[in-house]
C-alpha cells in the first residue's frame, strides 16, 4: 500500500501519456463521462460512481473495422493502449462475463484479446452510490478487489493506491519516487468511506426489493411462461439502450462495406431486444413479440451465464434503469420473478 | 501481429459453374485460393464482397476440398445477391465451423436420413460420408420430401441413387403434378411404415423447423431414442465461432455447439422449433 497525491497522481497521468491514451472521468451534468486527459484539464475526479458509459467501451470496441479485403492480418493494430482511470468495481465485475464470452470459448476474439493485454486500468473506490446502485445484491462491493492494475482509494489530500496485478506492479515500481508511506489515519479514512458508501447501497438494494443472488437461482425458468414479461414489455421503445450500456452485454453484429475500392468488414454493438436480432432467412423470427426479446435478455443474463460460466451477468451498476426511457426497471423485475408475479 | 489469425478473414474464392436446381434454388461451385477441408454437417460462411455474409453447408464432396458445392436458396439480401453470381466472380469463404454428424458412430448401425426443402443440401454431404461407409451401416435409408417436384433439387444425381442397391430411397412431394411418380404427402407420411430397429437405429433430419420438428416427433413415436436423432439447427448467426449471441438455444450456440445436436440435448429447451 502506498500514499500518492492529488497533485502526484496528475505527474502519473502525464507521463502515462506518452504511451496510452489516458481517459479520466469527468461530470457533465447528466452523469461522469469519460474524456482524454490532458494537462489543462481542470477537474476530473476518479472516484465518485460509475460513469455513465460502460468500461467495455475501451475493451470491444462499439464499431470497428475487423477485417479487410483478404488480409489475415488484424487492422487499427498501430493504436495506442488505453488507460482508464476510475474504473469501479461493477464494471470490473463484468470482464467476468465478457472474457468468458469472448475468450474462453473455441476462439478468440483477438481484438478484446489484445486491449485486455494492453490496456492500463487504474480503479477506484466509489465515494458515494446512486439511487440506481444496488451492486452488492449481485455479489460486488462497492470498492474493486479485482481485475485491475492499480487501485485508488480516496483520503485527505489524494489517494491509498495498491497494485493489483504485475502490471500495477511494475508500474508503481517504476513510479516510486512519487509515492509516499500511507499512516494509521488513511487507512482508517478508507475503511469509513467504504463502509459509507456499502451502507448506501444496501439502502437502496433493501428500498427497491431487488432479490438477492440466491433467489434469483432458477427464477427465470421457473417464471418462463409467466405475464410478467408481456407486462414489463408494455413501455418498451425497443431502443436497445439498456443492451449497449450495459457492462456485461457482448453481442454484436458483423456487416460489410466497400471503402475505397476495398472490403471493411465492421463489428457493431448488437441488440437482443431489436426485433431482426434473432430474425433468420426469409423473415422467419423466433422471437417475434417485444415481450420474447425483454425475456431474452434475463435469460442470457440470469440463465444462461450462470449455467455456462458460473456467474450472473449482471452486475448491479444501475445503468439500465436509469438509460431506459421506458422506465423499467431490472430490480423490479428481478422481484417480480422471485415472488411470482 | 501478422501472425495473430483473424478470425474475420476470408480465403478468396472464384465461382466456377452456376447450377440453376430450381428457380429459387442455385449451386454454386467455388475454387478456394487454399483449400478449406470440411466433415459434413459443418458450415461455412460465404460472403459476397461488399454485400455481406450468409452460413452454408457445403452440399459437396468432403473428401474432394478443392472445390466446394453451396446449394443456396433464395430467401433475402446475400441469397439474392448470390443467385446473381456468375462464373469468374470472386467470393469470400471462412470457416469450416462447427461440428460434424459423428458418421463413424454410426457404423453397424441402421441409418436414416430425412431431408426436407433445401435440407436436401447438408444432406448430400451427409449422404457422400454414409455412402464411403455404405458397407459397414447395417441399413441406409433416406427419406426425402419437398413442396412440388419442381422443387426437387439434384435430379439426375438423386435419380442413379435410385438405382443404388445399397440405398432405400422414398421421395415425396406435397403437391404432385403429371410428371410425378412417387408419392405426395409431408415427408413423415413416407416415415409410417419403416421397418427398423427403432430403438438402436439412427436419425439424421434437417431441413424447414416445421418439418424438423414433426419427423421428430413422428420419431419418437416410432420408438427410436432422443439421443439417436440428430438434428441440422438453423438460428441466426453471425460471427460463427460463438461470440456474437445471435444462435443461442439454451445453454448452447448454434455455431460452435452445433449445428448439428442430438434431440436429447436439446429436447428441454423451450421453443427450440421457432
Ligand atoms: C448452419 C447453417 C447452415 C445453412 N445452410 C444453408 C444451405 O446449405 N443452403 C441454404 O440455402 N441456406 C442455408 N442456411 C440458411 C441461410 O444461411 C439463410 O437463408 C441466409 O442467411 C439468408 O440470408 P439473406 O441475407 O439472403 O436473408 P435475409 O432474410 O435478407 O437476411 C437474413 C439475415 O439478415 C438479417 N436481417 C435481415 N433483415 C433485417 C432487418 N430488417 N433487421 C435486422 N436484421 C435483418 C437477419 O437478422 C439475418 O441475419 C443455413 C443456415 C445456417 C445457420
Ligand atoms: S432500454 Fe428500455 S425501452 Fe430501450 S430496449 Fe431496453 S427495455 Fe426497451
Amino acid at each position: 500500500m502506498h500514499y500518492l497525491s492529488h497533485d502526484r497522481l496528475r505527474q502519473l497521468l502525464e507521463k502515462l501519456t506518452s504511451s496510452y491514451s489516458v481517459f479520466v472521468p469527468v461530470e457533465d451534468g447528466s452523469g461522469l463521462q469519460y474524456v482524454p486527459y490532458t494537462s489543462d484539464l481542470e477537474h476530473f475526479d476518479p472516484g465518485q460512481v460509475r460513469a455513465f458509459e460502460p468500461l467495455k467501451l475501451f475493451f470491444q470496441r462499439a464499431r470497428e473495422v475487423v477485417a479487410q479485403d483478404y488480409d489475415t492480418d488484424l487492422p487499427g493494430q498501430d493504436k495506442k493502449p488505453v488507460c482508464v482511470v476510475g474504473a469501479k468495481a461493477c464494471d470490473l465485475k463484468g470482464f467476468k462475463v465478457l472474457d468468458h464470452a469472448l475468450l474462453k470459448g473455441e476462439y478468440e476474439d483477438p481484438f478484446y484479446k489484445r486491449n485486455r493485454e494492453r490496456n492500463l486500468i487504474i480503479s477506484c473506490d466509489c465515494t458515494t452510490a446512486l439511487d440506481t446502485c444496488f451492486c452488492m445484491a449481485m455479489g460486488v462491493k462497492p470498492f474493486p478487489e479485482e481485475a485491475f492494475d492499480i487501485n485508488l482509494s480516496p483520503v485527505e489530500g489524494g489517494y491509498l493506491v495498491e497494485a493489483g496485478s504485475k502490471k500495477g506492479e511494475a508500474l508503481l515500481e517504476a513510479s516510486s519516487g512519487i509515492l509516499g508511506e500511507p499512516d494509521q489515519d488513511m487507512m482508517a479514512e478508507r475503511g469509513r468511506t467504504r463502509n459509507q458508501v456499502a451502507e448506501l447501497v444496501q439502502a437502496n438494494i433493501e428500498e427497491s426489493g431487488v432479490p438477492d443472488r440466491k433467489s434469483l437461482e432458477g427464477a427465470v425458468r421457473r417464471m418462463y411462461d409467466s405475464e410478467v414479461w408481456a407486462d414489463e414489455a408494455r413501455t418498451c421503445v425497443e431502443c436497445g439502450a439498456c443492451n449497449t450500456i450495459c457492462p456485461t452485454c457482448h453481442c454484436f453484429l458483423l456487416y460489410d462495406q466497400k471503402n475505397e475500392g476495398k472490403m471493411e468488414r465492421l463489428r457493431i454493438w448488437d441488440s437482443c431486444l431489436l426485433k431482426g436480432f434473432a430474425r433468420v432467412g426469409g423473415g422467419d423470427n423466433p422471437r417475434p413479440e417485444l415481450w420474447m426479446r425483454l425475456r431474452n435478455r434475463f435469460e442470457k443474463k440470469f440463465d444462461f451465464f450462470p449455467e455456462v460460466a458460473n456467474v450472473y451477468a449482471c452486475t448491479g451498476c444501475g445503468r439500465c434503469i436509469t438509460g431506459c426511457p421506458a422506465k423499467i426497471d431490472i430490480r423490479e423485475v428481478l422481484g417480480r420473478l422471485v415472488s411470482n408475479g | 501481429m501478422g501472425n495473430t489469425t483473424n478470425p474475420y478473414s476470408m480465403v478468396r474464392s472464384r465461382v466456377l459453374k452456376v447450377v440453376k436446381e430450381t428457380p429459387t434454388i442455385y449451386t454454386i461451385r467455388l475454387k478456394p485460393d487454399r483449400e478449406v477441408p470440411f466433415d459434413p454437417g459443418q458450415f461455412i460462411q460465404l460472403t459476397v464482397p461488399g454485400v455481406g455474409e450468409a452460413p452454408f453447408t457445403p452440399s459437396s464432396h468432403y473428401r474432394k476440398p478443392e472445390t466446394l458445392d453451396v446449394t443456396v436458396a433464395r430467401v433475402g439480401k446475400v441469397t439474392d445477391r448470390i443467385h446473381q453470381l456468375s462464373p469468374g466472380d470472386e467470393v469470400g469463404i471462412r470457416g469450416p465451423y462447427g461440428n460434424n454428424y459423428p458418421l463413424e458412430d454410426f457404423r453397424d448401425r441402421e441409418v436414416l436420413v430425412v431431408g426436407g426443402g433445401v435440407g436436401f443440401a447438408p444432406m448430400r454431404a451427409v449422404m457422400y460420408g454414409l455412402f464411403d461407409i455404405v458397407s459397414s451401416l447395417a441399413k441406409l435409408l433416406y427419406r426425402g420430401g419437398c413442396r412440388n417436384p419442381s422443387e426437387l433439387v439434384y435430379r439426375e444425381e438423386m435419380s442413379r441413387w435410385f438405382d443404388r442397391d445399397d440405398l432405400n430411397i422414398v421421395l415425396t412431394v406435397d403437391e404432385g403434378d403429371e410428371t410425378w411418380r412417387g408419392p405426395t404427402g409431408v415427408v413423415t407420411t413416407i416415415l409410417e411404415d419403416l421397418s427398423l430397429d427403432f430403438e438402436s437405429a439412427v436419425a439424421i433430419v434437417c431441413g424447414p423447423p416445421i418439418m424438423m420438428k414433426f419427423s421428430t416427433l413422428k420419431l419418437l413415436e416410432m420408438g427410436f431414442s432422443d439421443s439417436n436423432i440428430f438434428l441440422s439447427m438453423e438460428k441466426n448467426m453471425s460471427c460463427a465461432i460463438g461470440q456474437c449471441g445471435h444462435c443461442r438455444i439454451g445453454p448452447y450456440y448454434c455455431c460452435t455447439d452445433g449445428p448439428v445436436f442430438r434431440y436429447s440435448q436439446i429436447k428441454q429447451y423451450p421453443n427450440i422449433w421457432d
